[in-house]
């Protein structure tokens, strides 16, 4: 209901915004700047063209016909690439879901792990220093980040290609040959916004399981003379790992969020540099195209977020029955 | 009736039954118990009797008296990371107040050769059009201080009065607009943001506006939530029983307790408005008549391959590092506050 809500705002500022932009796309049909001439279309022809549009309806009938033609997939015409929106973005997207993906397994593995070493060896000088290595780096945004890691080691250790998603004009001698450039291309965007992330999940983990560890059943799995390993993963790792579901959920959201930026900073040709391109050339169809793919897809993640944890966790369900 | 007298908040209704059947005697016992155990109940028009607005009283003081002393005590009571973020956030401060005195250069002159090295005329050096990167700096310090702060004040303001009258009042007003924080919570907020600045004319204000309209669900929610709690307080009970008028109850008791917890999370809007400018303003949606250290970041960046050039050593980083710096400063000072206003991170540690 709230998703539907949202979704039916963001429809109607889509629809809004050019409307309310000044001007009107018919008082100068074209202006050759070199000469100054401005050819100005006639009372009649502007008439004429705007009923061609569907302009001179009442707006909710334009609204309605703008919402039949969303349902059929049809985003309109990019201005600049003389293409449809929807294949222009869908060109883009499978790189951008390949470092949103990615960058969601890696955080998520990886602030796990640091979590349960941070938790293992509380208030010793390993944990202490992540903790405040972790929380200063995630007080720094996306594309800063992603600018200190392209200096450091594309810039001036050269280890990594500047930009771009493979080698241009290179022939593979086999798929993992591909595979293995379009990592190398992908590992530093991949990793800065691995890095936005870890510390959330970092920081739950470890919270999580100082909690857990106090519990009943971890002293009583103890008293079992369960081995300090078993007790660890099997205990109290399985109950802290459920609200990491759905961080990761929510996480997913925010990276594509700050993929438009991260992609701009690499050059990466995902859905973020399109974005920019679009920017640039005031492509406003594209513009809005990839704003209503970003939002319903973050919308989307974020529901089924909703579902997964309803059924994972059995005490939300019952909460909400009661 | 029983009189307990050693329990001063359960005697209140005795002593106000007391009060108003006009027992001579029993008023006679009161003015003495009452001079003994609550000083200066009467100058307060018998409206109220909590500790927190005895002691008030009693100093005189006024809100902003009070504010101030409480900022005082709270910036003692920083760790070191936290006094020397404050003293770096001055420092941005003053440089952008005093952008003048603080460089020789006007921010768009075209005041030496196109991307001159750092040197003693340029301290950092000259962009592609001659224009000096220190100044640029200084002067660009001012556009992210004016956004963050006027996002963080505007919304902060504007969304804790809403919370403060939807937690306070409750009914349907309540409701409408707790369907509007979850609305606008659930808004993902950075692609929505490029659209608007996209077709709008993205100067200024209307970047704070859209900002402010994406931010304000925050410190309502918090507000409201804290306001809810404490509607249902002892001591805010009493006093409307009292006949405190609901102005009244929420300039004296619960403001004093939303304020510090507003304070953090406009601290928080603050660097989320300043983040959302300078991506706006790198991808190139910011105000191209402006100086803004996005910008700054937008047009090296743009550069044709400026990364086989030396010109990124001074002019990228030195936008980079002065970004950076203000969010970090932001981050430790809402960190120290956060720990001060919350007690239970202040005496158990962080865990």
């Amino acid at each position: 209901m709230q998703y539907a809500t949202v979704i039916f705002i963001i429809l109607v500022l889509n629809f809004f915004l050019p409307r309310m932009m000044p001007g009107d796309p018919f008082l100068i049909l074209s202006a050759d700047t070199e000469n100054e001439i401005v050819s100005v279309l006639t009372e009649e022809q502007r008439e004429y063209f705007k009923s061609y549009y569907g302009l001179d309806r009442p707006l909710h009938e334009q609204f309605i016909s703008y919402l039949g033609s969303l349902a059929r997939g049809d985003l309109g015409n990019s201005i600049y690439y003389k293409v449809p929106v929807i294949e222009a973005i869908w060109l883009r997207l499978p790189w951008t879901a390949l470092i949103v993906v990615g960058a969601t397994v890696i955080s998520a593995i990886s602030g796990v792990l640091l979590g349960l070493f941070s938790a293992r060896n509380r208030e010793k000088a390993g944990d202490k220093f992540l903790l405040l290595g972790l929380i200063s780096f995630a007080e720094i945004p996306s594309f800063l980040l992603g600018l200190i890691i392209l200096l450091a080691f594309a810039v001036r250790l050269k280890i990594f290609p500047l930009a771009g998603a493979v080698t241009p004009f290179v022939h593979y001698s086999g798929p993992l040959d591909m595979a293995l450039d379009v990592c190398y291309h992908a590992a530093l965007p991949v990793i800065t916004l691995a890095l936005t992330q870890l510390t959330g999940i970092y920081l739950l983990v470890r919270n999580t399981l100082v909690t857990v560890m106090t519990k009943d059943y971890i002293r009583t799995a103890r008293a079992k003379g369960i081995g300090d390993r078993l007790v660890w993963t099997r205990h109290a790792l399985r109950n802290a790992l459920l609200p990491v579901v759905t961080r990761v959920g929510f996480m997913v959201g925010m990276l594509m969020g700050g993929s438009v930026l991260v992609e701009n900073v690499f050059s990466y040709p995902g859905v973020g540099s399109l974005l920019r391109e679009a920017v640039v050339a005031r492509d406003y169809p594209l513009i809005q195209g990839i704003m209503l793919i970003m939002a319903v897809s973050i919308l989307s993640v974020n529901y089924l977020v909703d579902i997964i944890y309803e059924h994972l966790d059995p005490r939300v369900a019952s909460y909400e029955a009661a | 009736m029983t009189f307990d007298s050693c329990n001063p908040q359960k005697n209140a209704p005795v002593l106000r039954a007391a009060l108003k059947c006009g027992s001579l005697w029993l008023q006679d016992h009161l003015h003495a118990y009452m001079d003994q155990h609550l000083p200066g109940y009467f100058h307060q028009g018998l409206s109220g009797y909590s500790h927190r607005s005895l002691q008030n009283l009693q100093k005189n003081h006024s809100l902003w008296q009070d504010l101030s002393g409480s900022i005082c005590k709270t910036a003692s009571s920083f760790t070191t990371a936290g006094k020397t973020a404050l003293l770096g956030l001055f420092l941005i401060v003053f440089v952008a107040v005093f952008a003048p005195l603080v460089t020789n250069f006007e921010p768009s002159a075209i005041s030496g050769g196109s991307l001159e090295p750092p040197g003693p005329e340029h301290i950092l050096g000259t962009d592609e059009l001659g224009m000096d990167i220190w100044s640029g700096i200084c002067y660009g310090a001012r556009m992210s201080l004016i956004i963050g702060l006027a996002v963080a004040l505007l919304s902060g303001v504007g969304g804790g009065v809403l919370g403060l009258l939807g937690g306070y009042m409750g009914g349907n007003w309540d409701k409408l607009l707790l369907r509007a924080i979850d609305i606008t919570m659930a808004l993902p907020s950075f692609p929505l943001l490029i659209v608007i600045a996209a077709f709008l004319n993205p100067s200024i204000v209307n970047v704070i506006l859209v900002l402010v309209l994406l931010s304000w669900a925050k410190p309502a929610r918090i507000v409201r939530s804290s306001a809810l709690a404490m509607k249902k307080q002892h001591y805010i009970i009493s006093a409307r029983l009292n006949g405190a008028s609901p102005a009244y109850v929420i300039r004296r008791h619960i403001m004093p307790e939303v304020l510090p917890l507003l304070f953090v999370s406009i601290l928080n809007i603050a660097s989320y408005a300043i983040v959302a400018e300078s991506g706006l303003a790198f991808l190139g949606l910011g105000d191209p008549t402006s100086k803004s250290w996005g910008m700054m970041l937008h047009y090296s960046t743009s550069f044709r391959s400026i990364y086989f050039t030396p010109y990124w050593q001074w002019w990228l980083i030195p936008p980079l590092v002065a970004l950076i710096f203000l969010l970090l400063c932001l981050a430790f000072i809402g960190r120290d506050m956060e720990r001060v206003v919350d007690p239970r991170l202040r005496t158990g540690g962080r865990s």
